[in-house]
């Protein structure tokens, strides 16, 4: 009765599906050895997911430091993309000026992925008041297609935005506290004009606005384009031309499009070309970032080799055993590590909901690092940091962290692959 | 049938570098059906001899054959293999995997053929039936007494069909009722499936049932005879 049903003959003949029955048998064992050990799993697991939510936050306040000093750089005056005549971006004089705008700006009316687009005249000149005076950066705009390149009309916190009207300025805060100005007092602007004479005109304080980069705070200030021309001596021509497109991501291939539309007497950068520190500051943090991965890996990595050292030399006679029955060393080196796997994958799924979690509520009320404050303007943040979620860190913990603790778990499970049977019988 | 044969197999321990020389040059011949005791005080080689015969070690000098192939050309997983076929193993204690249930660590070893999972049941449920454990099918072994986890490991030594069985001291740790018991559930294995039985023990009334007795001193065969059971 017992030889009629032979196991032999019933034998299933396909590899996978034996090893999907394996994997089954070995993780219900794994699982139960994790709860036979509930102390010693939790530990661990609670150190999986801490190391985790500490990862996802670094990365997120990372990135959304540097994406905010991008931003608020692009926003403030940057833009995407900037259009000067060739060798201006080098040589900032406005004998590099661009004669001819309409034949830029049917470019740009005709391109696809142009949002926005703002002419502009930028001087480097001296401004006075009654009290003191200044360098400066005195930027001729478009009140109205301004508004829609950079945030200066949002960033207004006295006063009123350009009307179009003449003489009237906006002006940065630590510029007009420098010069001690406030609304309605005059400022005269000095500079280079297109004649090599220098050209003068009188200004009034119409607005004052604050941006969180302490650098550009003290250095700008808006006028109508037109009053700008008439101080340089430019007629129609423009210096700069301001281009925010639609998709970020399709920054590069507009340029391109720009460049070749515009030829060789234009030149077409983007705010990639134009922030190169910034930009270089990205890839810095991104390294900086896999530094910190690589620390929390190895502490893992250890913690992890020494929960599963103890759990294999508990079980020596266990193993013996499983030897002895014929279970194959392969198979026990598979055991060992789907064990700490499963404490992988459990606490990187934990550890990512909670880190994802908080990183999304912080990334709306943002994170008040007020007290360094000062720090942070000068490098064009702000004092709250909204840190980010982004796939990519998602993706880094989703591989790194299971694969960490498998990792971990190898030189256990060499450990127990070497046992030898009889010794781990006797083993009492 | 042969199923076991040794040829002047000796075995050398090192005890911190002192050599302990547990078998001394061995040959014996196991023939199928056999139920066989292997006697001897402590320390005069049984386990090591147990041992050798189950592929869990090698001799140090010497032929080992199972069923006529001789073990020492296998690699470590054609062992394996073989003894997940054909050997079964009853260890004096600690036999289970204490995590699984009775049922569960009888289906272990059918999962390693890669028998799936109706017929890995069934099977069990028909082992633990036939020895008449049922009622363990779902206890884990520290729900179990020693006699009861003695038993599931019989179950689990012969739920695969193998045809050698080897007990090291099966009932060391259990008393003389259980013992009993458990014995007569081997006898019954051997005499209606004709499964091969090597036991090593001292204990008497393992030694009272054995058909054939091997009295093992210092690491030598110093009476191989036909058991009182037989007689
Ligand atoms: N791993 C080992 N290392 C050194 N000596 C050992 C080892 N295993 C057994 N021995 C020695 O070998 C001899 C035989 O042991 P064993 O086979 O366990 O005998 P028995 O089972 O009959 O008590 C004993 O002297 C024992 O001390
Ligand atoms: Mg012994």
């Amino acid at each position: 009765m017992l030889h009629t049903d032979a196991p032999g003959n019933t034998r299933q003949n396909g590899r996978w599906s034996s090893i999907v029955l394996i994997v089954k048998m070995l993780l219900t064992v794994a699982w139960r050895n994790l709860l036979r050990n509930r102390r010693r799993s939790v530990i661990v697991f609670i150190s999986i997911v801490v190391g985790i939510t500490a990862v996802m936050f670094n990365d997120g306040l990372s990135i959304g430091m540097i994406s905010q000093m991008l931003e608020n750089s692009i926003g403030s005056h940057v833009s995407h993309i900037q259009i000067h005549a060739k060798g201006f971006n080098d040589n900032r004089v406005i004998q590099n000026n661009m004669a001819t705008p309409s034949e830029v700006e049917n470019v740009l009316r005709d391109t696809p992925g142009i949002a926005h687009w703002s002419p502009r005249v930028v001087s480097f000149g001296l401004l006075s008041s009654a009290l003191n005076s200044s360098g400066g950066v005195i930027v001729g705009v478009d009140p109205e297609r301004e508004q829609d390149v950079t945030t200066i009309r949002r960033s207004i916190v006295e006063g009123s935005y350009l009307t179009g009207a003449p003489r009237e300025v906006v002006i940065a805060r630590r510029l007009a506290d420098k010069l001690q100005v406030g609304l309605g007092d005059k400022v005269v602007g000095m500079a280079s004009a297109l004649s090599g004479d220098v050209g003068s005109d009188l200004f009034r304080v119409t607005g004052i606005f604050e941006t969180v980069s302490s650098e550009f705070d003290k250095a700008y200030m808006f006028t109508s384009i037109d009053n700008a021309r008439s101080m340089l001596e430019l007629e129609d021509r423009v210096l700069e031309y301001a281009v925010i497109v639609r998709d970020i991501n399709e920054v590069e291939d507009i340029a391109a499009s720009l460049r070749s539309k515009l030829g060789d007497e234009y030149e077409v950068l983007t705010y990639i070309d134009l922030l190169p520190i910034l930009v270089s500051q990205v890839d810095m943090y991104q390294s900086m970032m896999y530094v910190v991965y690589l620390i929390i890996a190895l502490a893992m990595i250890f913690g992890i080799i020494n929960t599963m050292l103890m759990s294999v030399f508990e079980r020596i006679q266990e193993f013996g055993v499983l030897m002895a029955i014929g279970m194959r060393v392969r198979r026990i080196f598979l055991m060992v590590l789907l064990e700490a796997g499963m404490l992988g994958v459990l606490g990187t799924a934990v550890g990512l909901l909670l880190g994802s979690g908080l990183l999304l509520l912080f990334s709306h009320i943002g994170i008040d690092f007020s007290i360094f404050s000062e720090g942070l303007t000068s490098f064009g943040v702000g004092a709250v940091i909204y840190p980010r979620l982004t796939p990519d860190t998602i993706l880094n913990v989703l591989i790194i962290i299971p694969l960490t603790t498998v990792l971990g778990a190898v030189y256990p499970a060499v450990r127990a692959m070497r046992l030898q049977p009889v010794a781990a019988i006797r083993y009492v | 049938m042969e199923v076991i044969r040794l040829e002047n197999v000796e075995k050398t321990y090192s005890d911190n570098g002192v050599p302990v020389h547990a078998l001394r040059g061995i040959d014996l011949r196991i023939t199928q059906g056999e139920f066989t005791v292997i006697a001897g005080p402590s320390g005069s080689g049984k386990t090591t001899l147990l041992n050798i015969m189950g592929a869990l070690d090698r001799a140090s000098k010497g032929k080992v054959f199972l069923e006529k192939e001789s073990i020492g050309e296998k690699s470590r997983d054609e062992i394996s293999a073989f003894r997940l076929e054909k050997l079964g193993f009853v260890f004096q204690a600690y036999n289970l995997i204490p995590v699984l249930t009775a049922m569960e660590n009888v289906e272990f070893t059918m999962m390693l053929l890669g028998i799936d999972e109706k017929q890995r049941r069934d099977r069990a449920r028909e082992v633990l039936r036939e020895l008449d454990i049922e009622e363990l099918a779902n206890k884990r072994p520290n729900e179990m007494s020693g006699g009861q986890q003695q038993r599931v490991a019989v179950a689990r030594a012969i739920v695969n069909n193998p045809s050698i069985i080897l007990a090291d001291e099966p009932t060391a740790n259990l008393d003389s009722a259980t013992g009993a018991n458990l014995l007569d559930l081997m006898e019954k294995m051997n005499r209606d499936h004709n499964l091969t039985f090597i036991f090593s023990s001292h204990d008497r009334q393992v030694i009272d049932r054995a058909r054939r007795l091997i009295i093992l001193k210092d690491g030598l065969i110093a009476e191989d005879r036909n058991g009182s059971a037989e007689a």
